[in-house]
């Protein structure tokens, strides 16, 4: 007799069920509490709960309820999806349970029961498919164990805890079934139950009350848990992804550098934001990030996964001293006791060397293929750019190789130290003329140009890639398109120095091409550019500085010509050869940080004879040839090389012609390909779009100008 | 441990033509950075002072009305203020008129240690150093590998062709600093700003009492008389072999002509 009856009159001791359920909310509150305590000492600064609403919660759908993400490995994408669903499904009967069975009571309101009854009937189905899909995860912790995954004893416990609550519960209504006859719509549990009518109807009781009760203390033990455990993404990673970054993802974050007394980038704890903070509570250490860190991969100590993890450690261990329950004001203002606000001295502690080694911070390619590979959204390349900025802009401490590609980026405008009187020196040899922005200028004749071409410094300066200028230029003058290009006038967009931390030296450099671009117009025009880190940075960083342009990359703008007619290309036959095997590597800052993927191989595509091959990491799955981030200009001691991995990749498609549509990946692609052994005799080539389009123009468009060359 | 370092700016020799159609250093067409040496040299006196726990660093120049964001760069490296000698009459002065000038802005300063870079990416006569040395009166110690002061005295390792010299002299006394001494630092952003609210005195040949001193491109003893061209390096031999190969084959090169 407790109450219940009707309900939960036959399980012994049921008011039990109230303090021990809700005393173990109520911990799990105050731990979450605790928690929040450090949220609430860090920078105040994150995404406002209201702006863009619509799309933070599309993301909610898309990331949390669908869990797109998950199924990129779709094995365990799956067990992931019938465990978080099998969960929520389930809780239904757990909560029916610890409110004194008020859901039951209502919901067998309508249809004289059949609602409740046919819930019955789907937890059964649900228990059953949850099992499975523990069994599979148990299977894969314990016996194929994959490379990425962390083999925590934290892991095993919160299996056996799942498995466990849902097993008690499918067992406990075995038992109840067999000693207090059919439970309507459970026809699992009445299934077991036969077999189980033979015992003695006080075993049946003994052993039913024993499940029951377990059942219950595994959903306490396991809010208990919760909190210091890798599962505490069930109650983090819905807020991580509402309070995702919503800007382009290459857009890295603004930085006020005439802020009187501000820290110049992430030092300590309290130079994170709390978005900062909750990317580390909601890390699963599914270890996504670390298996597709080609960083990671080449065996270099860069650890996305223990790098988010160690910022987590540090604000856990800033919670040493915080008391659960903090004492009152009046105990804080009268004995001098404050064990409510953290240790000044543990939010304090250095991020550097303790959640990521300084050597670690320097092998990041800011290939952002961490972020797209984390089902949660955590933002791993903001982070690390934002301990290079401290160490750079604070300490002055950096890999000695970047001294001089700073000092000439800020001297000479280019992080190779080339002259600036040569930056037009790769337009010799063209049969026509490329005009600069400024000789049109003083000509009158502006207005007259369809769009600038930003060469960017590759291009430029670097032998290879001036001959990719040259056939990019090629293409635009066979489409008839009228272009012009900024010349000496033209700087570094300041990429590779943001990249490095060196926000200083970015600032000085975009300024100054904002302020060139401004003063010629070309806010008004199109920008098109054959380099995807300029690209990226005019597209999505000089917004910050006040700089609105339009920028095309040369892969989209040549797409566009040839699905226009403007360019067209040779029929297969006329001195074309069928079968050229070719693989496209995707540059990180196109494919994964621009979404153009299509449009390379739109332009692979109208070249005679093409057969495209995929490398089995491409388009947003792409990569990294190594060059990114600033690592172009840093020593690659650590490791084996990242661009002789890429090599491998491209070389296993047995395609004749890797196609690139980057300057820095065609560097490090050629580089690759001179040095494998299984390239012998060099068969293997690397190309990009742009020359490999020029060579398979039309003979009818390809030969010269259609416009008047500029006097 | 005050420190006086003598900085000249130099026209700037990364990614730039320097020189003008008549061969010349173009110096008004080419910004100006602070010359390679002596930021050895500077990154030298801050270490000291950095070991010593006090003292400071002062810049000394002379050069054109501009250099004063030429001497920022240094002062944003780490030292405490800059001293500009500039004066119209200076324009065209050879390395006696540098030494005169120099000297004499020394004598208004005050410090124990001068420290100067071997030579300058301009000129390249490397003797000012000395010369402001036996101007002034102090001890001169040259090529330092190594600076060590203390006690009034300065003990340096002077880089030799077979090793390095180990002298000493009293202090206060002029050092000259070698790139053996470390790679001088990159400001941090901390070290740009504060060095816009630094001070940098411009002193007039007036300043220093020098209105009639024999000063000037106008008393020069020494003159360019002509510039030419250099002789085009000889084609270039790539050897694309592997390691030990090519090793070998630079090796062969170097022997045939007796340079190893």
């Amino acid at each position: 007799m407790n109450g219940f009856e009707g309900l939960f009159g036959h399980v012994p001791g049921y008011l039990l069920v109230f303090p021990l359920f809700w005393g173990s909310v109520l911990f799990f509150g105050l731990a979450i509490a605790r928690h929040l305590r450090i949220f609430a000492a860090v920078r105040a600064s994150g995404p406002s709960p209201l702006a863009e609403f619509p799309r933070r919660v599309g993301g909610i759908v898309r990331y949390t309820l669908l869990q797109t993400k998950m199924f990129k490995d779709p094995r365990a994408g799956l067990m992931h999806f019938t465990i978080f669903w099998g969960f929520v499904l389930l809780t239904v009967g757990t909560a029916n349970i610890v409110t004194g069975g008020v859901i039951q009571a209502i919901l067998s309101v309508p249809a004289s029961g059949v609602l409740w009854t046919a819930i019955s009937a789907m937890q059964n189905v649900v228990a059953i498919l949850v099992l499975l899909a523990v069994g599979y995860a148990l299977v894969r912790r314990l016996i194929t164990r994959p490379r990425r995954l962390a083999y925590t004893r934290g892991a095993l416990i919160i299996l056996g805890l799942i498995g466990g609550v849902v097993a008690t519960e499918l067992l406990a209504q075995a038992f109840e079934a067999a000693r207090f006859g059919s439970i309507p719509g459970a026809f699992l549990a009445d299934a077991l139950a036969v077999p189980l009518g033979a015992l003695a109807p006080a075993v049946l009781l003994g052993v039913f009350s024993a499940l029951w009760w377990a059942h219950i203390a595994i959903v306490a033990a396991f809010l208990g848990y919760l909190p210091s455990s890798k599962h505490l993404h069930m109650a983090t990673a819905f807020f991580n992804v509402y309070f995702r970054k919503l800007a382009p993802r290459g857009e890295l974050p603004a930085m006020d550098l005439e802020a009187a007394d501000a820290s110049f980038g992430l030092r300590t704890l309290q130079d994170l934001g709390w978005k900062d903070l909750l990317d580390g509570f909601t890390c699963t250490e599914c270890g996504r990030c670390t298996d597709a860190c080609p960083a990671n991969l080449t065996g270099k100590p860069l650890n996305p996964r223990e790098m988010i993890m160690g910022l987590r450690h540090l604000a856990v261990d800033a919670e040493r001293g915080l008391d659960l329950i903090p004492n009152s004001p009046l105990i804080r203002a009268q004995a001098g006791y404050d064990d409510a606000t953290p240790n000044p001295g543990l939010l304090a502690s250095a991020i550097v060397d303790q959640a990521i080694p300084y050597d670690a911070v320097w092998d990041c390619v800011t290939c952002g293929a961490c972020v797209e590979a984390c089902p949660v959204l955590i933002e791993h390349v903001d982070k690390i750019v934002g301990f290079r900025r401290n160490l750079v802009l604070e300490d002055s401490r950096f890999p000695a190789e970047l001294t001089g590609a700073f000092r000439n980026m800020e001297t000479a405008g280019n992080p190779w130290g080339q002259a600036r009187s040569t930056r037009t020196d790769w337009t010799t040899g063209l049969d026509f003329e490329v005009p600069t922005v400024a000789d049109l200028a003083a000509a009158g004749q502006l207005d007259e140009i369809e769009v600038l071409y930003w060469v960017g410094c590759a291009a430029a300066f670097d032998e290879r890639n001036r001959k990719v200028a040259r056939a990019f230029a090629r293409c635009l003058d066979a489409a008839g398109v009228r272009f012009a290009i900024l010349g000496q006038e033209e700087s570094c967009t300041g990429d590779p120095a943001r990249r490095m931390g060196n926000e200083y030296v970015y600032q000085v450099l975009a300024g100054g091409n904002i302020e060139t671009l401004n003063r010629y117009g070309m806010a008004e025009r199109t920008i098109v550019t054959a380099c995807p880190h300029c690209f990226n940075t005019i597209a999505n960083e000089y917004g910050q500085l006040g700089g609105r342009f339009e920028i095309v990359h040369h892969s989209v703008y040549l797409q566009g010509l040839l699905s226009s007619g403007r360019l067209r290309t040779a029929e297969a036959g006329e001195g074309t050869r069928p079968g050229r095997a070719i693989t496209f590597h995707d540059s990180c800052y196109m494919a994964r940080y621009n979404n153009v993927i299509a449009a390379p191989r739109d332009v692979l595509g109208s070249v005679a004879g093409v057969e495209l091959r995929e490398m089995e990491r491409s388009g947003k799955n792409s990569f990294c040839c190594g060059a990114g981030g600033g690592r172009m200009w840093m020593e690659e001691t650590r490791g084996t090389r990242i661009n002789v991995e890429r090599t491998r990749q491209a070389l296993a498609t047995g395609a004749e012609i890797v196609a690139t549509n980057c300057p820095f990946c065609m560097t490090m692609m050629k580089d690759g390909l001179a040095e494998a052994a299984s390239n012998a005799g060099g068969s293997v080539s690397a190309a990009d779009i742009a020359e490999l389009l020029a060579d398979s123009l039309d003979p009818a468009v390809a030969t010269g100008r259609h416009l008047p060359v500029l006097q | 441990m005050r420190i006086v370092v003598l900085v000249k700016p130099v026209p700037d020799t990364t990614g730039q033509e320097r020189l003008g159609p008549d061969l010349r250093v173009d110096r008004a067409n080419v910004p100006a950075v602070v010359n390679a040496n002596d930021e050895y040299a500077l990154e030298a006196a801050l270490k000291l002072v950095e070991a010593a726990g006090e003292g400071d660093v002062t810049l000394l120049a002379m050069a054109p009305a501009a250099a004063p964001e030429t001497l920022r760069k240094a002062l944003a490296m780490g030292a405490q203020r800059g001293v500009l000698i500039c004066d119209p009459s200076l324009a065209g002065s050879d390395t006696l008129s540098t030494v005169r000038v120099l000297a004499a802005g020394l004598r208004r300063l005050e410090y124990d240690l001068v420290l100067a870079g071997a030579d300058t990416s301009d000129g390249g006569a490397g003797v000012v150093a000395a010369g402001v040395a036996a101007s002034v009166g102090l001890p001169y110690l040259s090529y330092a590998a190594r600076i060590e002061p203390g006690g009034g005295r300065v003990v340096v390792h002077r880089l030799s062709p077979v090793g390095y010299d180990v002298i000493e002299a009293a202090l206060p006394a002029l050092v000259v600093a070698t790139q053996a001494l470390g790679e001088p630092r990159y400001p941090s952003l901390r070290g740009i700003m504060a060095a816009r609210s630094k001070e940098i005195s411009t002193w007039s040949l007036a300043d220093l009492d020098l209105g009639d001193a024999p000063v000037g491109g106008a008393v020069a003893t020494t003159q360019v008389v002509t510039a030419r061209p250099a002789a085009s390096r000889g084609a270039t031999r790539v050897i694309r072999e592997p390691a030990a190969a090519a090793a070998t084959q630079v090796v062969e090169f170097l022997a045939e002509r007796r340079l190893i």
